[in-house]
């Protein structure tokens, strides 16, 4: 059947803000549908308020409006362009809730919109726990035994019937958020009230537990016309009762005999056609008792997942670009296989190689959150490897995860118990750090058994990590002059790093790597290929593996004569490094491949764009270690490196990969340098006569206090080369200062610790620019809104500034100028500018791409990553004809962070130096209290417009609150306070009600909020790490969903935004209507 | 192998390492150990990419004479049961793997791969480039080759490469078939896969299977269907067959040149008919031989879970297990009927011609009259199916048994039956709803 020629406008919705359980996985299937919808002839209009991906590129869709994703929106969107269609399966659970919404209300039917890919009845069907159920029944297929509670007594009467230990999964919610496993009463309690609160449908389901048993997910894909194939298994390593997304997985399935296998696929099948999937990707999950085979049903997503696209990188499958297809009317086999071009997209792909997929956490970011492994989504990315064997891709997937270390322990990082016994608990709890426990268990002779008795991790994994532990054990304190060449095959095939090998036998990496080298043990680069070889294909997927015989990695003919540059990518998604860096890295592979080069990307990053096949003339699925980028640079020999763009990661390569004569395109390593060592650094600016606020530095306790002195308190300490603020915080007097100094010694003990005079109350200002050496193109000017001292990721801002004057912006790009040429910078630089008493002080400057740029690019309409990219390859800004006044916007646009509070029970909610976020969102208005407005609709959903606002600030708040207070009393809110913030509001003739603090009894303001009577809070929290009141009030917020502002700057904006949402001022704006360059 | 790294892998799952060599044909080598029994083995090297029932690979019957390599790389994770086995013992020459494993998981595996190899005797080399191996097979074609722990000289085993004998024109089937005559029941079904499997048919057709290295699950899928199965030799002449006056008979699988199986061919043609016969892929190769079609070697053949196949008679496409090197060439079957063929008169090479216009197409054969192309692979499009109009006869190249593989083509089983009910429109099956027809979900095991 042809594609579809009555539907000429199909409507798109993304998935918004990263948040955890939504990451930029919906990126990559987004703009894949994008770019196959209009391939196909349509026009697409795309409505996501995510500015940081690709996705919301204005080339991508026809019609792209950055707005927020809710029906209120959407509907507006609808009504101003008409689409024929609406495809809502590409856009993870945000998408398919809104497409509900829209359709239950009506408006898709006022709007003659159909629903494609999908209808609101399988969707149904799908994420309702009893229909789903009736569905399973039918089939015959088991689910675990259950029933729902709408109350706690409820849930008491379901646990008399299958006992304890029972699973609690809250109906509709985000990557199972709210849900746990309750093993006794008290947790039941505590979780099914919770659940309740956060469900849409306020009910929670009880559920047997099946905790322990085997976990898989069956990738599936179907077509209209009945044609059903599975496309990827995966196996869990953890088994249930750790979140999938928290779970470690392999593909495809290791431990399953072909009848259980082939089992779980007619069920699969059987489901997407019972469920009415007719067109499109599902996933389907199932757990299977260890002891004799019984399966069970978990669940299926009737949409494209974090795992599909898992599954499209672990097997060249690209599920959204097929799943586009199939819902404008094409059958699986009259689409091709885009990797071989030969063969059709219906059938299965078989690899001939393992893929790994380890979890990245960030619980180092929230200190007093349970790091505990449940039901409930934690992980804030993920990465992949490829190997021919587990072992080997076990190996490089611990690697990649940029938290320091090397491959399974070994690698001086690895923590470890006093004794046998000590690691029981630390193996019984699942953790980020399991993993590394088993290691360290096998290693303090617990038996793989012993092992599976206490984790329930698969007795196949085990061995396999036993057989890596015996071998790194075999090597251990042998020379490395002893190592012959079968030996480090036998190594190397086992997953070891040069660096776990440099540290088994007391030598270095690089050592390591010229013994290895001279002894002819070097890698082979194979392809990813989907059909194991059996057709030819042309598509350059290439992952490393340690086998003799043959690599694949001649380049295509057409290719062959143009120069080659690496694109280094950014790894795993995580708190201070997110997506805004892949969406750097693909411009900069776009616009390298305009430029005339042969495009290489690297990245081990499973959800980005950056990571598709086709975004780069070729790509390496591998870690960005210096062992293996070095692999690659030797097997490609490239002309050069792109390190710049990719955040962290790549940077702190550089040095690394100059050192061995790599050439980096653009900013060189030693002005990397100048700008990351404060002392030189702080000579430049010196030099040039900007004013920063004094400084110094300490590498003990003692040397701060006494550098502290001279500075003056508060100050902003950090360790040097960090990312996202890690480490980072404001001490206010010496007390305060030794206790970081303390902790942060952990962070990066090599490293001195920076200490800065913090400005307090000062603007805080981003600027992102691009020089090329001789000019310097300012790409946009920021305004936070919260002021200095929040780090600028958690921070809201603005472009262009609301409150500067034009000569501070003026002074502001001078400094810019002359910082970039005196520094050396060939690409992006950003430079965070502190403004107090119309001073203008030099925060930092970094000579890298920043987390701004692609919510520069959007507002400006011009893409700096690529300007950037073709500065790198040689080409000239004054040849670019950019736009003279970038700063001279009609719109404001405004970027808020998306906090992952919620998914944190324990941390602090308060905003610091320290970045907590996972994303942000992006709201374009005239103005910009409506331009804020749309931000905080973006995130929450839904902006208070009436009832009890909280206010409490701190002592030094207390005079600024008072003409907000009066905002929002204008408004129509009434306010509620504690006793001091109250004082100042009744003698300012602010009228508000008194309530009890925590501690001053019932009812006192956590009552209120828990009972839903506090539509707002403003709390002002002072210093770092208060515990003081605020942190149970902030804790309460979260629990109950309340918008709270934790800084006057925030309760301000709200004000001001309420007052433009309450008059519905805020119509929608497409990015192409605004200036494009 | 060095002592060194002999001594890492001392602590590991690996036995002592064993050196080993295979061997192709046009001097390829590649070094790597043992990892089954030792010895010396030689054959056709091919490869299969199912990536779950390695096991039902090893030991289907259509493997005689061959190397078989596997391209997922880790070979042996969950170990054997003996009741997945295709036949009571494998008929493949040697296994080639990347990495075999020692220390399986799963809960009904009784023994380990290479425990079960040593036991059959099967020459086996692990720690190879098996994806190097595949490309270079897929470029040059079949080839003979070798697997030797006694010799690891190249030279010498290239030598002895040359001088073996090639599988061309050999009659395998004869050396996989069984001596005599047996009954196939219920009671002959394996118990430890119940677990999974609906529960058999009630017993209604007395079939006779033509055993040329009849995969067992092919015979257990009679059963389920309610067949009463008496399984013959490869050779048994046709006229003691139809005495019997069965329901139906079945055409097994089984391994290499369709041409040198004489003795069966001649008794298909004097089957077709007069009796219900359905074939599977020697089987139909059988069948088509019968009506005068000429056979041809594939170049590399199909062999794996995961080859798309077009019903044209349903347009629905169905996942299937395929393991064959030789190919019906569908236009000797006979010159095309243009009426009932969309008015196409001229045989087009690629059969997906047929797929892109929705169109089963008819050839008159001077033997049997009209036959109906059913399947095409999307792959490559070679024929994988027809029906017999005007005779009660249809047969497909592929395996709808799978085991290993998916089970999308059950239904031709149960077409089977609507055959032998005398059903005009016998394959007109729902294919999504008979492919849950096999399974029970709601079991475990003991």
């Amino acid at each position: 059947m042809p594609k579809r020629t009555d539907i000429k406008t199909i409507l798109v919705i993304g998935s918004g803000p990263i948040v955890i359980g939504q990451a930029c996985e919906f990126d990559y299937s987004g703009a894949q549908a994008c770019k196959v919808l209009r391939e196909e002839g349509y026009r697409v209009v795309l409505v996501n308020s995510n500015p940081a991906t690709i996705m919301t590129d204005p080339h991508m869709a026809d019609r792209t409006y950055v707005e927020p994703i809710t029906a209120e929106f959407v509907e507006k969107v609808i009504a101003r362009e008409r689409p024929c269609a609406l495809l809502p399966t590409l856009g993870g659970q945000t998408a398919l809730n809104t497409a509900v919404e829209l359709a239950e209300n009506g408006v898709l039917d006022r709007y003659h919109v159909e629903m494609i890919g999908c209808d609101l009845k399988a969707i149904q069907r799908g994420e309702d726990r009893k229909l789903f159920n009736e569905c399973m029944e039918d089939l015959g297929i088991e689910t675990a035994r259950s029933g729902y509670a709408y109350s706690v007594a409820d849930a008491l009467s379901i646990v008399e019937d299958i006992g304890y230990p029972v699973v609690l999964r809250p109906s509709y919610t985000l990557g199972g958020a709210g849900g746990g496993i309750a093993h006794n009463q008290e947790e039941l309690e505590l979780i099914v009230s919770q659940g309740i609160e956060l469900s849409p449908a306020k009910e929670v389901l009880v559920e047997e537990s099946i905790e322990g048993w085997k976990e898989f997910e069956m990738e599936v894909v179907r077509d209209k016309a009945g044609n059903g194939i599975i496309v990827c298994s995966i196996e869990n390593l953890d088994p249930m009762g750790v979140h999938t997304g928290d779970s470690i997985t392999v593909a495809p399935a290791q431990t399953l005999s072909d009848v259980e296998y082939q089992r779980m696929r007619a069920a699969s099948l059987a489901v997407l056609e019972k469920i009415g999937v007719e067109t499109g990707g599902s996933n389907v999950q199932f757990a299977v008792n260890p002891n004799d085979g019984r399966m069970v049903i978990i669940e299926m997503n009737p949409r494209v997942s974090r795992s599909s696209a898992l599954a499209s990188k672990a097997t060249g499958f690209p599920i959204a670009k097929v799943a586009a297809r199939l819902a404008v009317g094409y059958t699986l086999p009259e689409i091709l296989n885009d990797i071989t071009k030969a063969t059709p997209a219906c059938f299965e792909p078989s690899i001939d190689y393992c893929v790994v997929k380890v979890p990245r956490f960030a619980f180092e970011k929230f200190k007093d959150s349970d790091d505990t492994l449940t039901t409930r989504m934690k992980a804030v990315g993920e990465v992949m490897a490829i190997g021919r064997t587990f072992e080997e891709a076990l190996g490089k997937a611990l690697r990649s995860l940029e938290n320091g270390r090397s491959g399974l322990g070994v690698d001086g990082h690895a923590p470890a118990a006093d004794s046998k016994e000590g690691y029981r608990d630390l193996l019984a709890r699942p953790t980020c750090d399991r993993i590394v426990y088993v290691g360290c268990a096998l290693r303090h002779g617990w038996t793989p058994q012993e092992i599976h008795e206490v984790t329930g991790i698969d007795r196949f994994f085990l061995d396999k990590m036993a057989d890596i532990v015996a071998v790194q054990e075999a090597l251990r304190g042998i020379d490395v002059e002893q190592i012959d060449a079968d030996a480090f095959w036998v190594a190397k095939r086992h997953g070891l790093s040069d660096a776990q090998i440099a540290f088994l036998t007391g030598s270095t990496e690089r050592t390591v790597r010229a013994r290895r080298k001279a002894l002819g043990v070097i890698p082979a680069f194979k392809t990813v290929d989907t059909c194991a070889a059996e057709f030819a294909s042309s598509t350059a997927y290439h992952y490393k593996t340690y086998d003799t015989a043959e690599s694949e990695i001649a380049d295509a003919p057409d290719e062959q004569q143009k120069p080659k540059a690496l694109i280094l990518g950014a790894g795993p998604n995580r708190i201070g490094q997110g997506i805004e860096f892949d969406y750097c890295c693909v411009h900069a592979s776009y616009a390298l491949a305009e430029a005339g080069f042969q495009t290489i990307m690297v990245n081990c990053n499973p959800e980005t764009v950056s990571t598709d096949y086709d975004t780069s003339h070729k790509l390496y699925f591998e870690p960005l270690t210096f062992e293996d980028v070095m692999d690659i640079v030797e097997a490609e020999k490239p002309y050069g490196v792109v390190a710049t763009l990719g955040g962290q990661t790549p940077l702190k390569l550089a040095k690394a990969l100059e050192n061995e004569g790599v050439v980096l395109m653009g900013t060189d390593a030693d002005a990397i340098d100048l700008a990351e060592d404060r002392d030189s650094f702080a000579a430049l600016l010196d030099n040039l006569g900007i004013m920063y606020p004094p400084s110094g530095d300490a590498s003990t306790l003692e040397e701060a206090v006494h550098v502290a002195a001279t500075i003056g308190y508060p100050l902003l300490v950090r360790p040097s080369y960090v990312l996202g603020g890690r480490g980072m915080a404001i001490v206010y007097d010496a007390t305060q200062l030794k206790r970081y100094m303390a902790e942060a010694a952990k962070v990066s003990p090599d490293h001195p610790v920076y200490l800065d005079r913090f400005l307090e109350s000062a603007i805080e200002v981003d600027l992102d620019c691009v020089c090329d050496g001789k000019d310097v193109y300012i790409g946009g000017v920021l305004e936070h809104i919260e002021e200095a001292g929040i780090h600028s990721g958690d921070s809201a801002c603005c472009i262009p500034p609301f409150t500067l004057s034009d000569s501070l912006v003026h002074q502001m790009c001078d400094i810019a100028h002359r910082l970039a040429l005196s520094i050396g910078v060939q690409g992006l630089m950003n430079v965070q500018f502190a403004i107090r008493d119309q001073t203008v002080y030099v925060i930092e400057a970094n000579p890298r791409a920043s987390r701004t740029v692609p919510f520069v690019s959007k507002a400006t309409g011009v893409p700096l990553a690529k300007v950037a990219a073709r500065v790198m390859a040689g080409e000239k800004l004054a040849h670019m004809n950019l736009p003279q006044n970038a700063l001279d916007l009609e719109y404001f646009a405004v970027k808020e962070a998306v906090m992952p509070f919620g998914r944190f029970p324990g941390s602090d909610v308060v905003l610091g130096p320290e970045m907590k976020s996972t994303g942000e969102v992006m709201g374009i208005a005239p103005t910009f209290p409506a331009a804020y407005a749309k931000t905080q609709l973006a995130i929450s959903y839904g902006l208070p417009l009436s009832g009890n606002v909280f206010i409490s600030v701190a002592d030094r708040d207390k005079r600024s609150i008072v003409s907000i207070a009066r905002d929002f009393v204008h408004l129509g809110f009434t306010l509620v306070s504690t006793s001091g913030t109250a004082k100042t509001l009744k003698a300012c003739g602010v009228p508000c009600k008194v309530i009890r603090k925590i501690n001053e009894g019932h009812p006192n303001i956590v009552d209120m909020i828990s009972q839903g009577e506090i539509q707002l809070i403003v709390n002002t929290p002072f210093g770092h790490g208060a515990r003081a009141d605020g942190y149970e009030l902030r804790l309460a917020a979260v629990r109950y969903g309340v918008t709270y502002a934790t800084t006057i700057a925030a309760a301000q904006a709200f004000a001001a935004a309420m007052e433009v949402a309450r008059q519905d001022g805020l119509d929608v704006v497409a990015l192409q209507d605004l200036k494009q360059w | 192998m060095s002592r060194l790294s002999d001594a890492l892998l001392a602590g590991t799952s690996k036995p002592v390492q064993i050196p080993a060599l295979l061997v192709l044909e046009d001097g390829t080598a590649f070094y790597g150990t043992a990892c089954g029994a030792e010895g010396e083995a030689f054959g056709e090297i091919c490869f299969n990419t199912s990536l779950e029932g390695y096991f039902e690979v090893i030991t289907d019957p259509s493997y005689a004479g061959q190397i078989v390599t596997m391209t997922y790389p880790q070979i042996g994770n969950y170990g054997v049961n003996l009741d997945d086995a295709q036949a009571e013992h494998p008929a493949l020459r040697g296994l080639v793997v990347r990495d075999m494993c020692f220390s399986p998981s799963n809960w009904r595996s009784e023994l380990t791969l290479p425990q079960y190899l040593k036991h059959e005797g099967v020459v086996a080399i692990e720690g190879i480039d098996t994806r190097a191996l595949v490309r270079h097979v897929r470029d040059h074609g079949a080839m003979k080759a070798a697997i030797s722990t006694i010799d690891t000289n190249v030279e010498n085993l290239l030598a002895k490469v040359r001088a073996s004998e090639s599988i061309l024109g050999v009659n395998l089937a004869k050396t996989v078939s069984c001596q005599s005559a047996y009954m196939f029941t219920t009671g002959n079904l394996p118990a430890s896969k119940a677990f999974a499997l609906a529960d058999p048919a009630p017993k209604k057709y007395k079939v006779i299977a033509y055993d040329c290295g009849a995969k067992r699950s092919i015979l257990e899928g009679l059963v389920r269907v309610g067949c009463e199965v008496e399984v013959v030799p490869w050779n048994t002449p046709a006229q003691e067959v139809l005495v019997s006056s069965p329901d139906g008979v079945f055409l097994s699988n089984g391994p290499g040149d369709p041409d040198a199986v004489i003795e069966t061919y001649r008794q298909a043609e004097l089957l077709l008919g007069n009796v219900p016969v359905f074939g599977i892929c020697l089987g139909h190769q059988m069948m088509c031989k019968a009506a005068g079609a000429r056979i041809e070697k594939l170049r590399f053949g199909h062999h794996g879970g995961n080859h798309p196949v077009m019903n044209l008679l349903s347009h629905q496409t169905e996942i299937t297990a395929q393991n064959h090197g030789f190919n019906l060439c569908y236009p000797s079957l006979g010159p095309l009927c243009a009426e009932l063929s969309g008015g196409v008169s001229h045989h087009a090479d690629d059969l997906r011609f047929w797929v892109e216009r929705g169109i089963a197409p008819v050839v008159e054969n001077k033997r049997y009259g009209k036959i109906q192309l059913t399947h095409v692979n999307l792959n490559d499009g070679t024929a994988e199916g027809m029906a017999f109009l005007d005779i009660p006869a249809f047969s497909v190249q592929y395996h709808p048994e799978a085991n290993p593989g998916p089970t999308d083509s059950h239904y031709l089983f149960t077409a089977f039956t609507r055959l032998m009910d005398q059903c005009d429109n016998y394959l007109d099956i729902n294919i999504s709803q008979d492919r849950l027809a096999g399974w029970d979900f709601k079991r475990q095991g003991a």
